[in-house]
């Protein structure tokens, strides 16, 4: 659950207002503010007269920032806010982004209008595009007959009156929208809505507690053997309510094969396969209300994230071969941190135990345009131990394996031993022992590619980028089987926080701060004049900068009498580093950052209402620069530009917090 | 009678003293500790009618600790013992004026290369301020002395034997010239070991980068080698399009994006490429230490494995290289190789001094990051106090201001920037 902090509420209802206006901010701050309330209570509250009240609320419960929760059948109804959706409001150029680069314009163009219309009826989205899709085709005929082109944009993104034409439309009938949701739905981040997505996880749980009582055990919960019971119904229930949601993306995949049909059509042209696949959709039924899922719209945004890390690591190609892998572990993972009680006692252990994926599965989705070759350094083969990632193999911390190849495991360290002393021809006696061990499922590396050779197939050339990835400090990879990968995102993702904290405190406190703050991760509490023999500083540098950090938060110090006076000039003084409390500290810092940006924005949206207020009227849209006086144009060019840069600082502030708070 | 006795039990005595001082000098250096033992299984020693083997023995050494050729000590664990001094110290001490000299003389030898400060001589000997302070101008006059500086406690007057060195402690060892931290030395050489590292753990591609697409076909697939390549260059141009309706792009778009960028623009070209795992050659701290040592880079200090490990944590606190086991070989590598600019240190150097690229560090990377860092609130000194309505705010902010590039631009109607309110 997200920790609801003064600057995070201020912040929530400032992106309500950029978004929906000043009526909704209003309720959703006060709400924020006072917590769970009724409507009567939040007219109180308010002072708004009820038809505005109730307007406010509608808009916000259409797109599901309300949460509201009936404790009777005919009693009044409790109101609380929905604090992450709020703050995902700041995200959605993201979604978009991503949404487009992974299923083409169409799909954006869908989920830009979901996310601006809130939960929607399947029929209503249907009719509007059916609208354009018409107009569009009377415009058409309209230009054909006057013989005319139009010089207009089409801004059809906005569902504005622009007229547009055939060829700029982006969806082209309501079968391809039908087809653009289905897609949307298989990839889970459009779901559906029903009753229970109103209500707050503790209502929820409540509720299914109490059902759960009531019908299994109306004694009450006795024993061990009970009580272990009544957790496994507890999860059961929750999980269903949960995968209600889903239901549409389990009858979708229930249909047919419609993914793997359009895996085949996905290399042919792109219109030629784009007629076959809507025919083979199933029609959504019109009354079915569909919403954005932002939760793994978020585990998408943590792929990307993650690959971007990657290549900041190793290099482009590594990170495209970590990605395939990346998306093909995701694919089912419904959201970023998973519940310990619903997730993880659920079917066995399966969703507990994370994917493992062969190289072969890897290799098949590898673009053929990718070069392996590239990205890796090509040393003197005699320098590579076949050993030691042959050791990767044996050391995979999975239990499983440590208990079927305990032999195997004692076997490689003495081999290690051995291979320290590094003699030349060790790698030709290993690969034979390699085969015959661990590696002989494949037997790849002994028969078809002696290493001799220096000639590398391609799959080879990815299990090099692989065995990279998995032999770096931040665990990107775990080599968990013979040719088997699978990542563990509990490690790498707090390597992944650790460099966004790093790269915070070296904008703010220099390098010599980020030395001071990894020695004393690494070293745990230290005193004062432990520090200055470690970090070849000068003392007084130190103590300066030590002050520095702990006035921004990032080390902490401990004073420690030496006798029971507490006398302060004997006392110890042990400086310390707790990477939660930084990591609080730098969250609230960007939370107080973004609404600054925001309040900014404002003002500078006031200083320059008149100027603004040009620019908007219709005949000057699109023509500022003819039409604007020379003064007002700079200044309105100015202001894009000042927007531009808050704008980039939102989403320079969003990625940090993401990765801190959300993946 | 009895005078000529005690001559003779004199001249004994000096023969006595004689043998046991040269057969202890044989047995062991000046700090070997001797006990009574020790002495009495020496043999020098007959049994003597009168006193006995003992009182011998105690008149012997007492004699010798009057000559300053024995030192006394007392210790909990060894009981008392005594060690050796020579000839020539010896004679310092007897040459000396009075008791208290001698006393002062004494309290600062023990000390050793450690030195002391004349502070704790005073309190150790309860000796008056002004006569401490005669003997140690007399002793410094003499040469017997001198003063010395050390790093723990750069303010106290420390006094060391004049024929001693002061220890690592109290110098710093090879980090410190003068009791000041050498600042530009170790800067230096923590340039000089990573250079050392960067060329040993990472590959360097052949023609600086030129092309990538060019890099050798090694891992090609036999006899597809040319289309394979000249594919390669065509996906790249091809992938934007391409992404709309494939399945994998998701992820790929943004780095195949940068790919096909980072090959065409100059300065993103990799200059280094990371080695494929399992590479035994990472250089260990033996390794540095042996090059930086066999460079000559520091004439006068010798530079030990320990220093070197130091040099060594400090680069990887900095993010600059990591540590990485290959086969229980603990060797260490630079991070992010293909990030690093190909021009090598000396380069950075002459850039510098050319005032090319100020901002960035002489050697290494920044670490990367999202990096919020620009923004004016995230070093903003009075974060705390910030809010609307209040007497500093957003939107009366000059650090916002000037980071928009505001800040002498009249704004009419608003809020007045105050200039005055700029740190």
């Amino acid at each position: 659950m997200l920790q609801v902090t003064t600057s995070l509420a201020e912040l929530c209802s400032l992106l309500v207002d950029e978004t929906y206006g000043e009526l909704p901010s209003r309720i959703f701050s006060i709400l924020l503010k006072k917590g769970r309330s009724t409507a009567s209570q939040l007219k109180e509250y308010t002072a708004m007269p009820s038809r505005q009240l109730r307007h406010g609320l509608a808009v916000l419960q259409q797109h599901n920032l309300l949460y509201y929760h009936l404790d009777k059948p005919n009693g009044p109804a409790f109101y609380e806010a929905n604090v992450e959706h709020a703050y995902n409001l700041v995200r959605v150029g993201k979604i978009l982004e991503m949404v487009e680069s992974t299923f083409g314009a169409p799909a954006k163009d869908v989920m830009q209008n979901l996310l601006l219309s809130g939960q929607t009826r399947v029929a209503d989205l249907m009719a509007a595009y059916q609208e354009k899709i018409d107009r569009a085709n009377n415009a058409k005929a309209l230009d054909e007959e006057l013989g005319i082109t139009s010089l207009e944009d089409t801004d059809g993104v906005n569902g504005d009156s622009h007229p547009a034409k055939k060829s700029d439309l982006i969806i082209k009938s309501s079968a391809h929208l039908n087809s653009v949701i289905c897609r949307l739905i298989e990839a889970e981040l459009i779901d559906l809505c029903h009753a229970k997505t109103y209500e707050t996880y503790d209502d929820i749980y409540e509720t299914v507690e109490k059902e759960i009582t009531a019908t299994h055990f109306p004694g009450g919960v006795k024993g061990g053997k009970q009580k272990a019971d009544y957790q496994k119904k507890l999860a059961e229930g929750l999980r269903q309510v949960r995968g209600e949601s889903k239901s549409l993306k389990r009858k979708l995949e229930q249909n047919g094969l419609a993914s793997k049909r359009r895996k085949i059509f996905q290399d042919l042209d792109l219109n030629g396969g784009v007629k076959q696949e809507e025919d083979s959709d199933p029609v959504l039924d019109p009354r079915q209300v569909i919403r954005v899922n932002y939760e793994k719209c978020s585990v998408e945004l943590r792929s990307r994230r993650l690959v971007q890390f990657a290549s900041d690591v190793f290099g482009d190609i590594t990170s495209y071969v970590y990605g395939v892998l990346i998306k093909k572990i995701t694919k089912d993972m419904p959201r970023c941190r998973l519940d310990p009680l619903v997730d993880v006692q659920g079917e066995d252990d399966e969703v507990n135990e994370p994917l493992a994926v062969s190289t072969d599965e890897i290799l098949d989705s590898l673009k053929t345009s990718i070069d392996l070759s590239i990205g890796l350094g090509k040393p003197d083969w005699s320098k590579i131990s076949a050993a030691a990632t042959a050791r990767v193999v044996e050391h995979a911390p999975k239990k499983k394996l440590h208990i079927e190849g305990a032999t195997a495991v004692g076997d490689a360290s003495s081999d290690e031993g051995e291979d320290s002393s590094d003699e030349e021809e060790v790698d030709g006696d290993y690969k034979p022992a390699m085969t015959n061990g661990v590696n002989g499922v494949n037997g790849m590396n002994g028969t078809k590619v002696p290493p001799k050779e220096r000639k590398m197939d391609r799959r080879t050339q990815l299990r090099q980028h692989l065995f990279l990835l998995s032999e770096s400090p931040q665990s990107f990879v775990r080599h968990s089987g013979p040719d088997e990968w699978t990542i563990d995102f509990g490690p790498v993702l707090t390597a992944l926080r650790e460099s966004e904290l790093d790269a915070v405190i070296e904008e703010t406190c220099g390098t010599q701060g980020l030395r001071l703050v990894h020695i004393l991760r690494a070293n745990g509490k230290l005193d004062e004049k432990a520090l200055p023999n470690l970090v070849l500083m000068r003392k007084s540098d130190i103590q300066q900068k030590m002050l520095e950090m702990q006035r921004a938060g990032f080390v902490h110090v401990q004073e420690v009498p030496r006798e029971p006076k507490a006398d302060v000039k004997k006392s110890f003084f042990l400086w310390f580093c707790d990477v939660a409390m930084s990591k609080d500290q730098v969250l609230d810092t960007s939370y107080r950052a973004m609404v600054h940006c925001m309040q900014v924005l404002g003002t500078l949206r006031e200083q320059e209402k008149d100027v603004l207020s040009t620019s908007k009227r219709t005949d000057v849209r699109g023509r500022e620069q003819e039409l604007m006086r020379k003064e007002y144009f700079e200044r309105y060019s100015h202001f894009l530009k000042s927007e531009r840069m808050l704008f980039h600082q939102l989403m320079k502030a969003d990625e940090l917090i993401a990765a801190l708070r959300d993946y | 009678m009895a005078d000529t006795q005690s001559e003779g039990n004199k001249a004994k005595l000096q023969i006595f003293k004689d043998t046991l001082y040269d057969t202890v000098q044989q047995h062991g250096s000046e700090t070997r500790l001797f006990s009574q033992r020790d002495l009495l299984d020496l043999d020098v020693i007959p049994e003597d009618a009168k006193l006995g083997k003992l009182g011998l023995l105690l008149q012997v050494v007492q004699a010798l600790c009057d000559d300053k050729l024995f030192i006394g000590t007392n210790s909990p664990t060894s009981g008392l013992a005594w060690k050796w001094r020579s000839r020539e110290e010896a004679k310092k001490y007897t040459s000396l004026p009075d008791e208290e000299t001698m006393l002062v003389y004494g309290i600062i030898d023990e000390a050793g290369s450690d030195g002391i400060w004349n502070r704790t001589i005073k309190l150790k000997l309860n000796m008056h301020d002004s006569v401490v302070k005669n003997c140690i101008k007399f002793l410094e006059q003499k040469g017997y002395i001198a003063t010395m500086k050390n790093v723990e406690h750069p303010n106290k007057k420390m006094y060391i034997k004049a024929n001693l060195r002061p220890s690592d402690r109290a110098t710093g060892g090879p980090w410190f010239t003068e009791g000041e931290l050498d600042i530009a030395f170790i800067e230096e050489l923590q340039a000089v070991v990573f250079e050392y590292i960067k060329t040993k753990s990472c590959y360097r591609v052949p023609d600086g980068g030129s092309g990538v697409t060019k890099a050798p076909k090694k891992g090609v697939i036999k006899g597809t080698a040319p289309e394979t390549n000249g594919e390669a260059a065509r996906g790249v141009k091809r992938s934007a399009a391409d992404i709309s309706n494939d399945d994998t792009p998701a992820l790929a778009a943004a780095t195949v994006k940068e790919h096909s960028s980072a090959p065409r623009t100059g300065p993103l070209k990799p200059a280094f490429l990371p080695f494929p795992a399992g590479y035994k050659c990472y250089p260990t701290v033996r390794e540095v230490a042996q090059f930086v040592n066999g460079s000559g880079l520091a004439k006068n200090i010798s530079l030990g494995e320990p220093d070197i490990e130091k040099i060594i944590n400090v680069l990887v606190w900095d993010g600059q290289i990591e540590p990485i086991k290959v086969n229980k070989r603990r060797g260490y590598r630079v991070t992010r190789p293909h990030k690093l600019p190909a021009t090598d240190y000396a380069t950075r150097l002459q850039q510098r001094q050319a005032g090319i690229g100020l901002d960035l560090p002489v050697s290494g990377i920044k670490p990367g990051g999202s990096g919020l860092g620009s923004s004016p609130c995230l070093r903003c000194p009075v974060l705390d106090i910030c809010e609307e309505g209040g007497p500093i705010g957003p939107s009366n902010c000059v650090y916002f201001a000037e980071w928009l590039g505001l800040e002498d631009r009249a704004t009419p109607g608003g809020p007045r920037i105050r200039p005055e309110q700029k740190k």
